[in-house]
Formats: C-alpha cells, sequence, structure tokens
C-alpha cells in the first residue's frame, strides 16, 4: 500500500519534470533580446553607412562640423560593436560560424577605422596640397599662355582653355573622372611645347609638375577613401546577420519541435488525468454508494444491533448450556473412571465369594454324602441282625469315600473359603460405605465436616488405580470440623488424589498432609510424579485445559476444582518442577459467610454423589 | 496326586488377589495342574520355564495389564489358551485382547463356576488337541510354505456393511491383493459365501440394525476356517465381548478406516485362514460358545438365514 502510494508520488513528480524541462526548452528563445539583437544590427549598419556618408561629406562640408559628427559616430558604432561582441546583447559564442564572421566583421570594421583616422590625419594635409595646387594652376596655365608662341594651333589654346576648368572639376569633384583628359591635354601640351621656345617648355614642365603632385595627392586620397569605402563591412555585418538570423531559426525550429514535443507530452498528460478524473468519479460513485449504504445501515442499526444482540444472547444461552453439558460430561467421565475402578473392586471379591459359595455347596454334597456313608456303616455296625460281609462292604465303602474325599482335609479348605468369603464380603461392605461416605447423600449439602474423613474417603475410592504402585503417606493434623459442601470438598480430594496419581509413571509416592490454622485448615497433596513446566502450571485451572491426548481428558477437572474451593471462600497454590513432582495447597475458612455458602449450595446438584449412590 | 503328570493339563492363573487364586485352585487342582502367579511380571517368569495350556488372567493388575501380558504370553508360548478373568474393563481393553492377546475368552467377575470350568476344559482341550499344530502354526517357515502353496486360489474378501461405499474402499486399500465382495444385507451376505470362495469375512457390529453376532457365531461353527474382522464406528464393550466369546472374531478395528491398518488386519486374517484352511484340528481353538437364546423381542436374524449357513458347503475341505 505503502510502497503504491510511493509509486504515484514518483509518477506525478516525473510527469511534472517532464512539463518543466519541455517548457523551459520552448522557453529558450528570448524574443525581446533578439529584438534588441537586430536592431543593434541594424543600428551598426545605420552607423556604418553614416560612417562612410559622414566620411563621404568630409571633403563636401567644412572640416570641423564633419570631424565631430564623425566622432560622434564613430564612438556610437564603437559602442554598438562592443554591445555586439560583449553584454547581455553578445553574439558571441552562439554558433561557431557566427563566433567567426563577427571576428572577420570586427577585424574589419577595426582596420576601416585605422583607416579613416589614417585618412582624416592626411586629407587636412593633401587637401591643403590639393588646395594650394589648384590655385596654383591658373597663374601657371597664364604663364603657359603667355609662353604660347604666335603659330599655336587653336586646338592647343582651348585644350589650355579647357584645362583651366578640368582642373577645378577635378579639385573639386570627391571622384573626379577626368584625369586621363588632363593627362591627355598635358601631353597635347607637352608634345607640342617640345622643341617650342624655353619659356614655353619650362612653364609647360611647371605645369606639368604641379598638375602631377595635385593629381598625385588627389589620387592618394581618391584611393584612400575608395579604399575606406570599399572596406566590405556592410556585406560582412550582412553576414554576420545572416549568421544570426540562422542561428535564430535554427532555435526557433528546435523550439518549434519542442513546442510540438510539449503539446503531444500535454495531450498525454490530459488523457491519463482524463482517465484518473474518470477512475476518481468511479470511486467517488462508489463513496458515494457506500456512504448511502452507511447512512441506511445507520437507520437501520438500531434494529441490527438489537438483533445482534439477541443472537448474542441465544449464543450466551447456547454457550452456557454447552458448558454446563461440558460439566456434566467431565463430571460423567471421571464418574465413569470411578465406577470402573469401583466395580472392579467390587466385582472380584463379589467373584470369589460367589465362587467359594459354590464351591462349599458342592463340597457339602460329598460331605453329605461321606456321612451317609458313614452313619450307613454305623447303623450296620451297631445293628443285631446286620451280616458281616454287609458291615465289612459299608466300612469299606465308607473308608473309600472318606479317603477320597479327605474330609479333614476338606474341612480346612473350606474354612479358609468361608473365611476368604468373609472377607470378600466386608471388603465389598467397607467399599459400598466409602462410596457412602464419598458422595455423602445421607448428609445436608452445607455440613460441618472433618476434612480428614474426606481424603481418607476419596482415597478409598481410587485405591484400585494406586494400589501396588503408589505409597500414600498420610500426615494429617488435629483439625477442626469446618463448614462445607462435603461431597464437594470429596470430589476436589479425589481428582488431585487421581491427577497426582497418573503424574506417577511408574511407581512413587503421595503425601496427604493436613493441619489447622488461626482461621481454617490447610491441606496439602503432594507428589513425587512428573512435575510439569511453568507454562502448563499457568494454565492448569484454565477450563479445557488439558494435557492428556484428545479425548482423554476434557480440561475441566482442575478448573471444577478450583470453582469448588473459590465457592468455598478458599485459596489453592500450586508449585511445581518439572522431573520432581507438583504440590498442592488448599486453604479452606472454617466458616462460610452468608454470600459463598449461597453461591456452595446454590452451585448445580452434585450429579456425582447422586450417580456414585446409583452405581454403588 | 500327580502320579500322571504328562495326562493332566497344565493351567496358570494370574490375579493380584490372593483369595481369588484360592478359590482357583480348590476349583481345579483337581483336574489339571494349577500354577499362580500375582502379577502380570510373575506370570511372565513362570511361563519362561513352565509350558502351560491355559492362561486364565485378570485385566486390572497393578505394574502390568492382564493384556500387556498376555500379549507377551503369546509370543513366549503361542501354544497357550488365553482366557481374560476381569472385573471391569473398557473399549480399548477389550480391543486390545482380541487383537493383541488374541484370547479365545473373555470372562466377567463375578463368575459361574460351571461356565468357568466348562471353558477352562474347552480351552484345555483344544489346546492340547492341536498342540502339534500350533506349533507348526507358529513357525513363520510354515507359514510361508503354506501361502507360497495357496498363491493359486487365494480366497476373497467379504465386506458386511450398512454403507455401499465401504467395500469399494477396502478394495482400493487392499489393491490388487484380494477380491473383495461387498454385501449391505445378511441376506446378500450369506448368498456371496453360497457362491464365493472366501477366506476373510468383515463385517460391522450391526447391519440393517440386526447385530451380526450371530450370524458371524454360526458361521464360525458351521465354516470354521472363515475368518472374521469386525470394522465399526459404534464400539461398544458388550457387543465387543459377546463378538469373542460367541463369534471369536480375528480381529476388531475401528472406523475411520486406516488404510494400513486395515490392510494389515486382512492380511493377518487372511494367513489366519490359510492356516485353519490347511490344518482343520487348529480350528478347535477358535471354538465359540453356543449362542445363547436370543431375548424375546429383540430383532434378531431370521432363522432360515442361519439354517442356509449351516448347509454350506465347506469349500476349504474340497480345496485341501
Amino acid at each position: 500500500m505503502k510502497f503504491r502510494w510511493m509509486l504515484a508520488v514518483l509518477a506525478a513528480v516525473a510527469a511534472l519534470a517532464g512539463l518543466g524541462y519541455l517548457l523551459r526548452m520552448t522557453q529558450g528563445l528570448d524574443t525581446n533580446l533578439h529584438r534588441d539583437r537586430l536592431t543593434m544590427l541594424r543600428t551598426a549598419d545605420n552607423l556604418d553607412v553614416s560612417l562612410n556618408r559622414a566620411f563621404t561629406q568630409t571633403r563636401a562640408s567644412s572640416l570641423t562640423d564633419a570631424a565631430a559628427d564623425r566622432s560622434k559616430i564613430t564612438a556610437d558604432l564603437g559602442a554598438t560593436l562592443d554591445a555586439m561582441d560583449k553584454g547581455p546583447q553578445s553574439l558571441r559564442g552562439l554558433t561557431p560560424d557566427l563566433d567567426k564572421k563577427l571576428d572577420t566583421f570586427l577585424d574589419t570594421i577595426d582596420s576601416k577605422f585605422e583607416l579613416g583616422f589614417d585618412f582624416e590625419a592626411r586629407s587636412t594635409l593633401l587637401t591643403q596640397r590639393a588646395i594650394n595646387a589648384i590655385d596654383a594652376v591658373p597663374p601657371d596655365i597664364a604663364a603657359v599662355r603667355a609662353a604660347l608662341p604666335k603659330d599655336t594651333p587653336d586646338d592647343i589654346r582651348v585644350q589650355l582653355d579647357h584645362l583651366q576648368s578640368q582642373i577645378t572639376n577635378y579639385g573639386v569633384s570627391p571622384t573626379p573622372t577626368n584625369e586621363p583628359e588632363i593627362r591627355a591635354t598635358m601631353k597635347a601640351l607637352d608634345d607640342f611645347a617640345a622643341g617650342k621656345s624655353e619659356a614655353l617648355v619650362t612653364s609647360t614642365h611647371d605645369l606639368g609638375v604641379l598638375i602631377d603632385d595635385l593629381l598625385e595627392d588627389k589620387g592618394d586620397l581618391v584611393r584612400m577613401y575608395h579604399e575606406f569605402l570599399n572596406r566590405p563591412t556592410g556585406e560582412q555585418l550582412q553576414a554576420v546577420e545572416q549568421a544570426y538570423l540562422g542561428w535564430y531559426e535554427k532555435q526557433l525550429a528546435v523550439i518549434n519541435q519542442y513546442r510540438l514535443y510539449l503539446g503531444a507530452y500535454a495531450a498525454i498528460l490530459l488523457l491519463i488525468l482524463g482517465w484518473l478524473g474518470l477512475r476518481l468519479r468511479r470511486s467517488f460513485s462508489e463513496l458515494d454508494r457506500a456512504h448511502a449504504d452507511l447512512l441506511h445501515a445507520n437507520e437501520h442499526l438500531e434494529e441490527q444491533v438489537e438483533a445482534r444482540t439477541h443472537d448474542l444472547s441465544a449464543a450466551l444461552n447456547d454457550l452456557q448450556a454447552s458448558q454446563a453439558q461440558l460439566v456434566q460430561s467431565e463430571k460423567m467421565a471421571s464418574l465413569g473412571q470411578m465406577v470402573a475402578g469401583v466395580a472392579h473392586e467390587i466385582n472380584t471379591p463379589l467373584g470369589y465369594a460367589r465362587s467359594n459359595a459354590d464351591i462349599v455347596r458342592t463340597s457339602l454334597a460329598d460331605i453329605r454324602q461321606l456321612c451317609g456313608a458313614q452313619s450307613k456303616a454305623l447303623h450296620l455296625l451297631t445293628s443285631e441282625e446286620a451280616r458281616e460281609e454287609d458291615v465289612a462292604h459299608a466300612l469299606s465303602a465308607a473308608q473309600a469315600l472318606g479317603e477320597s474325599i479327605n474330609a479333614e482335609e476338606l474341612a480346612g479348605d473350606l474354612d479358609g473359603l468361608l473365611a476368604d468369603t468373609d472377607h470378600g464380603l466386608s471388603q465389598i461392605a467397607e467399599l459400598v460405605g466409602s462410596l457412602k461416605d464419598f458422595s455423602r447423600v445421607d448428609r445436608s449439602r452445607s455440613d460441618l465436616f472433618n476434612v480428614n474423613d474426606g481424603l481418607d474417603a476419596a482415597l478409598k475410592i481410587c485405591h484400585n488405580q494406586l494400589k501396588g504402585r503408589v505409597e500414600v503417606v498420610r500426615q494429617y493434623g488435629e483439625l477442626p470440623q469446618i463448614e462445607c459442601s462435603p461431597s464437594q470438598l470429596n470430589q476436589i480430594f479425589l481428582n488431585l488424589i487421581t491427577n497426582a496419581g497418573q503424574a506417577i509413571e511408574n511407581s512413587g509416592r503421595i503425601y496427604l498432609h493436613t493441619q489447622a490454622e488461626a482461621d481454617g485448615v490447610a491441606i496439602r497433596i503432594l507428589d513425587n510424579g512428573i512435575g510439569m513446566s511453568e507454562d502448563v502450571r499457568a494454565r492448569i485451572f484454565e477450563p479445557f485445559f488439558t494435557t492428556k491426548p484428545v479425548g482423554k481428558g476434557t480440561g475441566l477437572g482442575l478448573s471444577i476444582v478450583f470453582r469448588i474451593i473459590e465457592d468455598h471462600g478458599g485459596s489453592i497454590e500450586v508449585r511445581s518442577a518439572p522431573g520432581k513432582g507438583s504440590a498442592f495447597t488448599i486453604r479452606l475458612p472454617l466458616r462460610q459467610n452468608r454470600k459463598s455458602g449461597t453461591v456452595a449450595e446454590s452451585s448445580p446438584p452434585d450429579d456425582v454423589a447422586v450417580a456414585v449412590a446409583v452405581a454403588a | 496326586m500327580t502320579e500322571a503328570p504328562a495326562a493332566k493339563a497344565r493351567v496358570l492363573f494370574v490375579d493380584d488377589e490372593p483369595r481369588v487364586l484360592t478359590t482357583m485352585r480348590i476349583l481345579f487342582r483337581a483336574r489339571y495342574e494349577v500354577f499362580f502367579a500375582e502379577s502380570g511380571a510373575a506370570a511372565l517368569e513362570l511361563l519362561k520355564s513352565q509350558p502351560v495350556d491355559v492362561i486364565v488372567s485378570d485385566q486390572r493388575m497393578p505394574g502390568m495389564t492382564g493384556i500387556e501380558m498376555l500379549r507377551t504370553a503369546r509370543e513366549l508360548n503361542p501354544n497357550a489358551m488365553r482366557i481374560l478373568l476381569t472385573g471391569y474393563s473398557d473399549l480399548n481393553a477389550i480391543i486390545g485382547s482380541i487383537n493383541e492377546g488374541e484370547i479365545f475368552r473373555f470372562i466377567n467377575k463375578p463368575w459361574s463356576n460351571d461356565d468357568l470350568t466348562t471353558t477352562v476344559a474347552r480351552a484345555v482341550s483344544a489346546a492340547r488337541a492341536t498342540q502339534a499344530v500350533a506349533a507348526r502354526a507358529g513357525d513363520p517357515n510354515a507359514v510361508a510354505a503354506m501361502a507360497a502353496d495357496s498363491a493359486s486360489g487365494t480366497p476373497g474378501v467379504l465386506v458386511l456393511d450398512d454403507d455401499p461405499a465401504v467395500p469399494p474402499k477396502i478394495q482400493a486399500i487392499l489393491g490388487g491383493d484380494f477380491r473383495v465382495f461387498g454385501a449391505t444385507s445378511m441376506d446378500a451376505a450369506v448368498t456371496h459365501l453360497e457362491k464365493e470362495a472366501i477366506g476373510v469375512v468383515i463385517s460391522d457390529t450391526r447391519v440393517k440394525d440386526n447385530a451380526v453376532v450371530s450370524l458371524i457365531g454360526t458361521l464360525k461353527q458351521h465354516r470354521p476356517e472363515l475368518v472374521s474382522v469386525i470394522l465399526t464406528e459404534r464400539a461398544d464393550a458388550g457387543s465387543a465381548i459377546e463378538l469373542i466369546n460367541q463369534g471369536q472374531i480375528y480381529r476388531f478395528i475401528t472406523k475411520p478406516i486406516h488404510d494400513s491398518q486395515c490392510k494389515i488386519a486382512v492380511n493377518s486374517a487372511q494367513k489366519q485362514h490359510q492356516r485353519l484352511a490347511q490344518s482343520p484340528e487348529l480350528t478347535r481353538r477358535y471354538e465359540v460358545e453356543q449362542t445363547p437364546e436370543p431375548p424375546p423381542g429383540t430383532a434378531t436374524v431370521n432363522v432360515g438365514l442361519l439354517e442356509r449357513v449351516k448347509t454350506l458347503r465347506s469349500w476349504a475341505r474340497r480345496w485341501v
């Protein structure tokens, strides 16, 4: 039961744990964080673009403003990048691919910053030099023009004029495209100047040097600018974003899968709960029914109690009746044993007495015959007219008869037989007398009685069981007569002496010891028989407790003894040691108080006494 | 007085009351050589040195009961006929005297001198007549030889009981050793006896409220080689004594049936039957008293049935 209960609790905990796990797995993605991260990525992108724009604008706007703008953008971008690299919104550690892409991007943007700083540092200088160069161009052009010979084709002049605007354009445009044209014009000029006047060559050369410097400076700037703008930060950032989104999608897919699991799990749990609910409902309905039954039973309880009480009292009556019957059968059983012993005791002397009488009668016939023969011979002897041979014949006949009968011996035998018969008859008379003494049928139920007489009467009754094997030692003290039911006391003594005799297996001794005490008498019945264990000793007065085989004893003998002594207001004690013997000590008061007296009188009629009287 | 000791039978009387022995001495001294013992132990001691023909013993004696003594005496001197003379005996003592003592008669105290002398005389003549055969029968080898002889035609067992379930049960207990015939009435039993070769009769004490003692007694008189076993749950001392004295029942067992006890009883009854069939003179040891006239008014076995029993041919004679 306890095991099942624990199992149920474990199952519930496991189900909850499973639910918790699945819930946690579906809660793994923080959409706010995701949004922040995306915003962060957008911000970085925007800032990058802004930076590029600011960089582009640098060359168009005033330097100071642009620088301030740029440093702010740079600072923002730096903060964003830091947030990207570490902190709560960091993209680090999500996937190796993302880490790699992030690293690439951060490296690129670092180098871009460096380039930016480098550019900024050189741009001021180069721009100044370019401005200076542009400023220096017109005078040089003018010098060249002045040095131009008269026959200079218009084409050259136009080109030279055009060069002025070209240079201005070149200087102003952030990403000038007219460098080849300028170089072509310069080549044409150089070619034209070659072999012309010194002044022209020199001025052309000066112009050429100036324009070369300008082109170089501007070229550097443009190259750096392009390089700056061409840093693949945008693409890399996009790659980072793609990688991040990829990770996010994957996470989302996993979570969706767990959501599916969760759904299935929840469905199963629901099913189980539903089943449990059904069971509960069934249990509840059973409980309801039981409850209803109980209510019903409650309503009828009184009737039932009454019926049960009736049954119980009937059973009690039965029990009492059967107990009475058992007590009765115990009495009859011990009576049967006693009758068996007494019958044998009486039948034996009766047997030889009767047989002896028979023998005497038969013998009398012989004696009569002998007497007849002798008196006939005597008569003939004394008769005057008797013939000699008749007398001789009668005499020899009487003598032969006398020899065959041997009157002398026969008379001795008959005397013996008659003496035996006499003895047998007196033995029978004594037995009948002791039966009468024992049963006390001629005495009232409550009488003054000498306990020593009771012991003797009981001894005579069970003499047959003890003779030849048990020596009885009597140590009687002078006793006052006590008020009691003599027949019941005799029954106790017979029971205890019989038990003592049965406890002696082969031969042994029984001691009967009595003595007067201050307010009553004490009787001790001791034997040196087999004794009993403490367990047995503790139970001997319990009804139905017996150590005899089934069918040999009812187990009521000692419980009846106990009850009789209790009824007399006395007490009984037992001491015993296995193998050594037992000692029963009975104490009886001198006088019965009224209550116990009535109990003694009201106890069932003494069947033993009545039955023994019948048997005797 | 004992000028021809060989001619005088020897009778041992055992009683713890010496006056009984005195009476016996005077009653029997003229006819027999008499011996006396006041206890079972003394009787056994005497038996070791003195072969006797008849033992008459009291049952209730200190130290050793009459049955205990007779059981041992039977081993010491199987030829001696055993008679129990007692004032009172409980049922167990009587059953013990049948099964263990195999006694010839059970006589109650007080006894009648005529009955006692008649019974002792019968016992003496049976003992004397069968001395030689009994000695042979007591020899286990001889019994085994007889058993071997009779293996060809083992006689059957007749079970007479109100309960028709008893015969099959006994057949089951005995297995294939013997054929068992069942009868629920004496009529049916006699019919079986007329038709079949029966060696042992197992019967309850009463069948259809009629005591079987007269049937068993009549059977014993006319078919002395038949051996009877009583199987009952209504054991009482009176009918058991009648069954010994008038029926010479061989065993007395009580229900419920114990398989091994029943088997042993039937087996030894069959051996007994074989002994009796082989040596008809032995049957004198199992002579029964004449059935007394039944008291008027009691249910009796009809006379016709007993007449039928008397005409039963003894197949045993044919068989021998």
